[in-house]
């Protein structure tokens, strides 16, 4: 076990590489979903309206 | 504000960043943007995310200043933000508050990805309640985005925010307190050890707290160089955004089976007593009219919204994290803007922390309130806690300019539960040896015998 503080705002290596990982999974996931919201709009179905731009911090 | 400084007015609190820091002149509040963060700055400014932040409440808003007050070789610009009315600290937070915090700054990583910058940091001290919302204050934190680097923020937001989200949520509501301890936030090791078992199933805590602490033992000091492959795209830091806040939103806890969560269903008040309660503190307030009252062991905010009505920015605190929670809620439904609940132990309050004992004020410090309500708390603390009524004087004179007391004889029934399982060692606990203790600090202007009840209601000024 270290017990040495990690150094102020690095992402250390631990954490660089979890974030690779979760990027592959996740990355994966906004492709399908990406598409799939292509796939709807062959079918008429429009996307919701891009909600950073309006949406309020709850 | 009696904030922690250190030479020439600069704040303790942000002397860690390169890019600028803040300081006092003349009891405002300024910050210094130094020529090393001049293209950041400007990035921000003019690619419209400072703007659509400021709107959607998520970013304080400053006005630049010029002529510079201070100048220097290091400074570009010197902006004055809106001053906060009162600075709180992540322990003192109620869960939906460290929660509101979590989504803003996940919020703001998105609009400022899109504007071509990212958070450089994701510290909740970085997040403070202004007119009722989680904003962020410190306006230097966006670096400019360069495609292909992770998130250098990422484990600061899981220690910070995520770690004791989750704690909190599916351990302890309690955990939060580990906050005090660790400045940085809850060590993820620690964190994925206390959390149930059952959280690895959870694709979020999974990744973002258990796998993340045992990728940080393992890789511990290695040098991690990025290969081919192995960048990090912006759909992957979409991604990552996307998948924090969806594990942030389905963290929930919900108050009640705490001590004081159904508090004013047990008191032994009468409607007409505490009408007239009520009564007599909206009268002494608009007498006083203070533009900071503190509401001390305000549970959820009965009292502290006589007050708030009245146009004073009040903070509630109290030491059940059921009834802050209940108060939040209640004042993000109502879009209260001058109310501020906060967690708060009286026997313990929060103290000064942080490298010198200088970044993050005690509870004492951030005072004098201009008025204090201590409804029923006088003998929690007088009685429950063995504090001595001539201190307990001291400390109310300390806190604050005037002091709306209540004092709850031995003969109520509150008082007699907390007697009747030890021994009486308060022999000066009546009504005249509290009037003794506390005229010795204070002028008496009021005392008023609540209606259908044995309990005084006093209006004091401090001398």
């Amino acid at each position: 076990m270290h017990f040495a503080p990690l150094p102020y705002l690095d992402p250390g290596s631990g954490s660089f590489l979890i974030q690779l990982l979760i990027a592959v999974l996740l990355g994966l996931a906004v492709a399908v979903r990406a598409s799939w919201s292509k796939i709807k709009g062959w079918f008429g179905i429009k996307p919701k309206a891009d909600e950073d731009d309006d949406e309020s911090s709850e | 504000m009696m904030t922690n400084q250190v030479n020439s007015g600069q704040l303790a609190a942000s002397f860690r960043d390169p890019s600028g820091f803040l300081f006092s002149r003349g009891g405002v509040l300024y910050r210094q943007v130094n020529r090393k963060y001049e293209q950041e700055y400007m990035l921000l400014m003019e690619s419209g995310l400072y703007e659509k932040l400021v709107k959607a409440g998520l970013l304080i808003p400053h006005v630049e200043v010029d002529p510079l007050p201070v100048g220097g070789e290091m400074a570009f610009r010197v902006i004055q933000p809106e001053r906060v009315p009162f600075i709180s600290y992540p322990y003192e937070w109620s869960f939906g508050q460290l929660k509101d915090a979590a989504l803003a700054t996940l919020s703001i990583q998105r609009r400022a990805l899109k504007a071509g910058m990212s958070l450089k940091d994701a510290s909740a001290y970085n997040i403070q309640f202004v007119r009722g919302k989680a904003m962020l204050i410190d306006t230097l934190s966006f670096e400019i985005y360069k495609e292909g680097q992770p998130w250098v923020a990422y484990r600061q937001f899981c220690q910070h925010f995520l770690a004791p989200l989750a704690l909190m949520a599916l351990k302890d509501i309690r955990l939060n307190q580990l906050l005090r301890v660790y400045i940085d936030g809850v060590p993820l090791d620690l964190a994925s050890q206390l959390l149930p078992w059952t959280t690895r199933f959870n694709f979020g805590l999974l990744t973002n707290i258990h796998l993340h602490a045992s990728a940080q033992k393992k890789y511990a000091g290695e040098e991690v160089k990025s290969r081919g492959g192995a960048t990090f795209g912006r759909q992957a830091m979409t991604g990552l955004i996307d998948s924090l806040d969806a594990t942030v939103r389905k963290l929930n806890w919900n108050p009640g089976g705490t001590e004081w969560g159904n508090y004013y269903d047990i008191t032994n008040y009468s409607d007409a007593a505490f009408e007239h309660k009520k009564q007599l503190v909206d009268e002494w307030v608009k007498r006083v009219n203070p533009a900071l009252a503190w509401d001390l062991g305000a549970n959820n905010g009965i009292f502290s919204r006589v007050a708030s009505s009245n146009g004073s920015f009040v903070v509630a605190f109290d030491i059940d994290p059921a009834a802050v929670e209940q108060n939040y809620r209640q004042a993000k439904g109502e879009k209260t803007e001058n109310l501020l609940p906060l967690l708060l132990d009286l026997t313990n309050p929060s103290p000064s922390l942080g490298w010198a004992n200088r970044e993050r004020d005690s509870f004492g410090s951030r005072g004098p309130a201009n008025l204090v309500l201590a409804l029923a708390v006088i003998h929690h603390l007088a009685i429950s806690n063995n504090v001595p009524l001539p201190q307990l004087a001291d400390f109310f004179a300390e806190t604050g300019k005037w002091l709306v007391v209540e004092f709850v004889p031995k003969s109520d029934s509150q008082v007699r539960k907390l007697l009747a399982s030890r021994e009486d060692i308060f022999p000066n606990y009546t009504r005249e040896g509290f009037e003794a203790a506390f005229k010795k600090r204070f002028t008496i202007h009021h005392a008023a015998d609540v209606h259908e009840s044995e309990r005084v209601l006093y209006l004091m000024e401090g001398k």
